[in-house]
């Protein structure tokens, strides 16, 4: 077998790999414990008995300025208004593209008329790790028992083209809208599109 | 702050007129961070040709753009085409990609001049000299942050009488030819089990495979490590499954790639059995019903069919007058023939379903079954020699009944054929007997079927036909001759199955099949002798003792069996309820593999993890014996193992250690697993 090409590294890679448990619809989602903006800490057991949605958020990145024309926004108010608590969560490293200080974050909020419940400083990128976090933006729906309900992309269309939303099929919305009813999202995953995350 | 997105977003779309600049080339449009063109293979073309159009980037430094995958983020680049009525144009022909690692993320794209091109085809009846292409392309550009851009481009070629190359664009078309995989006809299969993707490609080039890329999005973690294992002729490949899989395609394009940065690519089918199972029966399965339907149609030239044509033949070709009741007795007796074949073949599945029913299996793998078919060949060849009449009984009692008129009458000659013909079609039946029990129910049916057919075809053609009476030859000796010439595949057919059972049991038990052969030969020659004189009972009596002999001597072979397959391959051995039960019980330790040719995730886990010195070490270390099942034709006593270990399918290992509960191995095993496994239990 002279092409016997068997990396032990990458069989033991892929081990390694297969014990980090990736997020899992229907399964508890991924713990944290995070500082937003203003240095409050949150847990997602804080959270117990209410509706969460998670969304990556890079204020720079085209697929995300594609969203905050409005639809984000729309769905940040539409939801928090229902009592779903809403993180946006900045993964981006200290140094790194889409990394801000609080001033920045709130600035930000306050220009764009973004309503979440608190923006997320995952500096360490651990929590975006945990849930496997891509791209921004890229979103999560958690329910009240702490079950993970939906992961992925917030629409159909992968584009940067704002024209593109009245499109698209709303997976998330579709997604949140069917845990708000106590129903499981169909699609409950989908292809997540945007910029990489950069931790 | 939207504005400034804007102005990445867009690029302005300035149209060119046609002439402003050189008319291979739409010209270049700066965008951020790459710059691009539309380039034409051809500065003229003609009506009726085909011809490379690129979409030609140049991206700044460390910039890239996406592959029909991009990975865990960005997009690929698309085109969308105006073209004049007729013209077409083929989807982006990708270049071999580069991998982007930007951990914990992995992009699969292209940086530095990139070349897309894309075949336009002009219709041979195009009409007009100029011809028009505009495009829109869309595409991300990246280094850390991305910027999304579309632009227009168009193109105005005249339209010649003849084509004229584009000397300026052919280094560009070129570089684009020598950036894409080199395409193969080959095909390879793909399974997804345990969280893992596997695929086995066989017939790659000679090459040292590095690295690959599924084209299929969200379908491997990019990001995992790849495995490439090349074993017995075939490469094998595993990474595990994205984070974001929902569902597999049936194919998708996989490009391999060599050390030396080639590129291949190739279409991977998903191999789920029921497909596999499907494709290789229908693969052979027009053949076999050919061959069936061809058996049928010999049938008629036996001497005791073929007289009948003929005198059905005559008469026909007397009785012109006659010819729709012709038709409809033609079509009668067709059904009779066919219905017969059925009945019989059902019959045969009954006593097979019987047989299993109570652990008798028909299986090609037995040793025992191929040692009952070379002996049933081996006497139907004697029985076309001349040796012994087969079937003279029934042939008697029938030949009255075929006189009836009418439709019922066909229908009934039709029977009678199939029955009172038996005397020269038993040795035609029993190959197809043999062939049908090693079968699956459907297609046993369709055989009989197919002979049925054959053999009624004669009856039908003179019927519609009946120019075709003159063709016919005129019954004779002829007939007799050609059913001694056609004893001789059957005894080729006999030798065959020698073969394989020599292989299953090996020399020794060779000999004492040949040996129960000619005590065959002898109980035919003997009851044949007496067919002639029915005189005396001891001839008809030997013969069946010797028969019995033949069938007893067959008792010696089992005991020599079980040594020579395990010598053959000494790891494992097949597996068995009672042989788990039996090891169970004398307290060893037992490993069982369940799997099925069809799935690519045993076979590389096989490949991986337990045909290896280290795997073969630790199983004779701990004195595991190793039982595998094999369930390529979903034996019902695997699936049902299976049920008592939640699974609807293949792989399962189960490691059975005395005085604990069985141990399920992961789907997916790694080098070390076994290994771990017997010292973790081996020392509880």
């Amino acid at each position: 077998m002279k092409k016997m090409k068997l990396l032990a590294l990458a069989a033991a890679a892929v081990f390694a790999g297969s014990l980090a448990a990736a997020p899992q619809v229907g399964q508890p989602a991924p713990a944290f414990t995070v500082k937003d903006s203003a240095g409050q800490v949150h847990s997602l057991q804080d959270f117990a008995g209410k509706n969460v949605v998670l969304e990556w958020t890079n204020h720079d990145c085209p697929f995300v300025v594609k969203h905050y024309q409005g639809n984000m926004q729309q769905l940040q108010q539409d939801l928090t208004s229902q009592d779903v608590v809403w993180l946006s969560v900045i993964s981006s490293a200290p140094g790194k593209q889409g990394h801000v200080n609080q001033a920045k974050s709130d600035e930000l909020t306050s220009s764009r008329g973004a309503a979440p419940t608190a923006v997320i400083f995952d500096e360490d990128g651990v929590m975006g790790k945990a849930y496997d976090a891509r791209t921004t933006p890229h979103m999560y729906v958690i329910d009240k028992n702490g079950v993970l309900q939906y992961m992925g992309g917030i629409d159909s269309i992968p584009s940067a083209k704002v024209e593109d939303i009245a499109k698209a099929t709303p997976y998330f919305a579709n997604a949140a809208k069917a845990v708000l009813a106590g129903q499981a999202p169909d699609p409950a995953v989908t292809r997540p599109y945007g910029c990489s995350i950069k931790y | 702050m939207l504005g400034k997105f804007f102005s990445a977003l867009l690029v302005s779309c300035c149209l060119l007129l046609s002439g402003a600049v050189a008319a291979h080339s739409s010209g270049w449009q700066q965008a951020k961070h790459l710059k691009a063109e539309l380039v034409s293979e051809y500065q003229q073309v003609m009506p009726g040709q085909q011809l490379w159009l690129a979409l030609h980037f140049i991206p700044d430094e460390h910039w890239h753009t996406y592959w029909q995958n991009p990975g865990d983020s960005g997009l690929a680049t698309s085109i969308s085409w105006q073209l004049p009525d007729g013209v077409t144009v083929g989807d982006i022909q990708w270049p071999t990609p580069q991998a982007f690692s930007i951990p914990p993320l992995m992009n699969y794209g292209f940086e530095g001049p990139t070349v897309l091109l894309s075949q336009l085809t002009v219709p041979a009846d195009f009409r007009g000299d100029q011809l028009s292409i505009r495009a829109r392309a869309d595409w991300l550009v990246c280094e850390e942050i991305c910027i999304p851009a579309d632009a227009e481009f168009a193109l105005t070629l005249p339209v010649g009488q003849a084509a004229v190359l584009s000397d300026s664009a052919t280094a560009v078309i070129a570089s684009g030819n020598s950036k894409l995989p080199i395409p193969l006809t080959v095909s390879g299969s793909f399974d997804l089990a345990g969280g893992s993707f596997s695929a086995a490609i066989r017939g790659l080039p000679d090459v040292d495979f590095q690295q690959f890329f599924v084209a299929a999005t969200e379908l491997v973690d990019h990001a995992a490590a790849q495995q490439l294992l090349f074993s017995e002729g075939e490469w094998l490949l595993r990474q595990n499954l994205n984070t974001y899989f929902t569902s597999a395609p049936e194919h998708f394009e996989l490009v391999m790639v060599s050390s030396n940065g080639q590129g291949y690519s190739l279409s991977l089918t998903l191999a789920d059995g029921t497909a596999e199972m499907l494709a290789t029966t229908s693969q052979g399965l027009w053949f076999v019903l050919l061959m069936a339907a061809a058996g049928g149609l010999i049938l008629n030239l036996m001497p005791c069919v073929f007289p009948v044509l003929s005198l059905k033949a005559l008469s026909i070709a007397a009785n012109s007058g006659q010819r729709a009741e012709q038709r409809r007795d033609a079509l009668w007796y067709t059904l009779g023939v066919v219905l017969s074949f059925v009945s019989l073949a059902l019959l045969l599945l009954a006593l097979r379903a019987a047989g299993s029913a109570v652990g008798w299996g028909f299986q090609l793998q037995s040793p025992w079954l191929v040692a009952l078919l070379a002996y049933l060949l081996f006497a139907l060849g004697l029985s076309l020699s001349g040796v012994v009449q087969f079937g003279l009984g029934l042939m008697s009692a029938g030949s009255g009944l075929t006189q009836s008129k009418g439709a019922k009458g066909s229908f009934f000659t039709g029977v009678l054929a199939v029955v009172v013909a038996s005397p020269c079609t038993a040795p035609f039946m029993g190959g197809a007997l043999g062939y049908a029990v090693t079968q699956p129910p459907l297609l046993a049916l369709l055989v009989f079927v197919a002979l049925g057919l054959g053999m009624a075809l004669p009856f039908l053609l003179l019927a519609y036909l009946p120019a075709l009476a003159q063709a016919l030859p005129k019954p004779g000796a002829w007939m007799d001759t050609l059913k001694q010439l056609l004893a001789f595949p059957l005894y080729l057919s006999a030798v065959w199955l020698v073969w394989v059972f020599g292989r299953q049991a090996g020399i020794d038990a060779v000999a004492v099949l040949l040996c129960g052969m000619v005590a065959i030969a002898a109980a035919c020659w003997l009851y044949g002798s007496w067919q002639f004189s029915r005189a005396g009972w001891s001839r008809p009596l030997l013969a069946a003792l010797l028969l019995l002999l033949s069938v007893a001597v067959l008792r010696l072979v089992p005991d020599s069996t079980a040594p020579v397959t395990a010598a053959t391959d000494a790891h494992w051995q097949a597996w068995s309820p009672d042989k788990l039960a039996q090891l169970r019980q004398s307290g060893k330790p037992v490993l069982v593999n369940m799997t099925a040719d069809w799935c690519i995730t045993c076979l590389v886990n096989e490949r991986v993890a337990l045909n290896t010195d280290s795997s073969k070490a630790a199983l004779a270390l701990y004195d595991v014996t190793y039982l595998k099942g094999d369930w390529t034709r979903r034996d019902a006593e695997i699936t049902a193992y299976l049920h008592q270990y939640q699974r609807d399918g293949v792989p399962l290992y189960v490691l059975y250690w005395p005085g604990q509960t069985p141990e399920v191995l992961p789907q997916i095993l790694t080098p070390d697993t076994l290994r771990q496994t017997l010292e973790r239990l081996s020392s509880q």
